[in-house]
């Protein structure tokens, strides 16, 4: 028979902000296309459901070496990933990812964050992540840093209003990510600074 | 709260579910799966009575043996034909999984009181899962999630 492909290596996934995307080596034949399928396995699959894999349609014979597994990894459980590529008839064995995925390891980074002094207002604009984050913002007086407040965002509107602020003042903001799936925060933002009118 | 999570406490015992990531993979299989139950006089879940008759302090209970009914007798007889139901079936049994994990603890820790009624209610419940055949009751069952998650 025809002999194997090679499987693919380097087999790795990208997670942050609870977005996952699995990636690879591309396999390279001479003259041929080759095209690549994704299967997963949770662990209900592997307890409960005899060891089956579950092929995501949207990474069936692709020719692009990355998956976006964010909508089937969607449960805090260690997951098994693999990928295989073929040509026309030929096949490769499945390439495993080293080891489970679960998604309480992506990588949380600090939220954008643009901080507005109207007036005497203070506003802050977050950037919206999706509806998995929540946000700690926490302000203060400039010098008085043991005064400092804290405001828990749950869901991104448009600005938000922080504090007014006395004339002339200079008032800081910094703010974090919360995902209450996997309980985790990411580290604070720089902090930012502005100055109320008077 | 964000992404629907939803914090229960039995006692001291707390239990977080993103209940949202559970509905939105319900929601995308929904009409699929109760297309798919020819028998529309028979409930798993509500018959004779509802849910919402059991007394909160035995909610605990009920939820620790729902959520094992489905990971246990459900989920993994509902395969289907089509890939995309089968993704969301896994979604939703994975979510469940992690819970059950944590509701087990719940139970270990003494948080989760059966009472008579719970259990009346559990049993009633398996018998009428055993009046059909496995892929039938399974698919109902699975059909009927929203009862549960409502319930919640």
């Amino acid at each position: 028979g025809d002999a194997l492909l090679p499987a693919p290596q380097n087999i790795s996934i990208i997670s942050t902000n609870m977005k996952h995307f699995l990636t690879w080596s591309p396999v390279t034949i001479q003259g041929e296309t080759v095209r690549y399928s994704v299967e997963f396995q949770g662990e209900y699959e592997r307890e409960y459901a005899n060891e089956s894999w579950i092929p995501i349609c949207e990474c069936s014979l692709i020719t692009t070496t990355m998956c976006n597994m964010t909508e089937d990894i969607s449960a805090t459980v260690p997951y098994n990933l693999r990928v295989r590529a073929e040509t026309g008839t030929r096949r490769s064995e499945w390439g495993t990812l080293k080891g489970f995925f679960n998604r309480i390891t992506t990588y949380l980074t600090p939220p954008l964050m643009k901080i507005i002094a109207d007036g005497y207002h203070l506003l802050v604009e977050l950037e919206d992540m999706g509806p998995a984050f929540q946000f700690r913002v926490l302000y203060w007086r400039k010098g008085q840093e043991s005064k400092m407040q804290q405001k828990i965002v749950k869901e991104i509107s448009s600005t938000l209003h922080l504090d007014t602020m006395e004339a002339g003042t200079e008032y800081c903001v910094k703010a974090q990510t919360y995902v209450e799936a996997i309980n985790r925060s990411s580290n604070f933002s720089e902090m930012q600074c502005v100055r109320a009118q008077g | 709260l964000a992404n629907g999570s939803k914090i229960f406490h039995f006692g001291p015992c707390r239990i977080s579910m993103s209940m949202n990531e559970i509905r939105a993979g319900f929601a995308a299989i929904k009409a699929n799966i109760q297309g798919r139950d020819p028998i529309r006089t028979v409930s798993i879940l509500s018959h004779p009575h509802s849910l919402h008759r059991i007394k909160s302090s035995e909610k605990c209970c009920i939820i620790h043996h729902l959520f094992n009914f489905y990971v246990d007798k459900v989920f993994k007889y509902c395969t289907t034909e089509d890939s995309y139901i089968n993704r969301k079936i896994s979604s939703i049994a994975n979510s469940f999984l992690s819970i059950k994990r944590n509701l087990v603890q719940c139970h270990n820790q003494n948080m989760c009181k059966c009472g008579q009624e719970s259990t009346e209610k559990f049993k009633q419940i398996l018998t009428n899962y055993k009046g059909l055949n496995v892929t039938s009751a399974a698919m109902k069952s699975l059909g009927e999630l929203d009862i549960l998650l409502d319930w919640m």
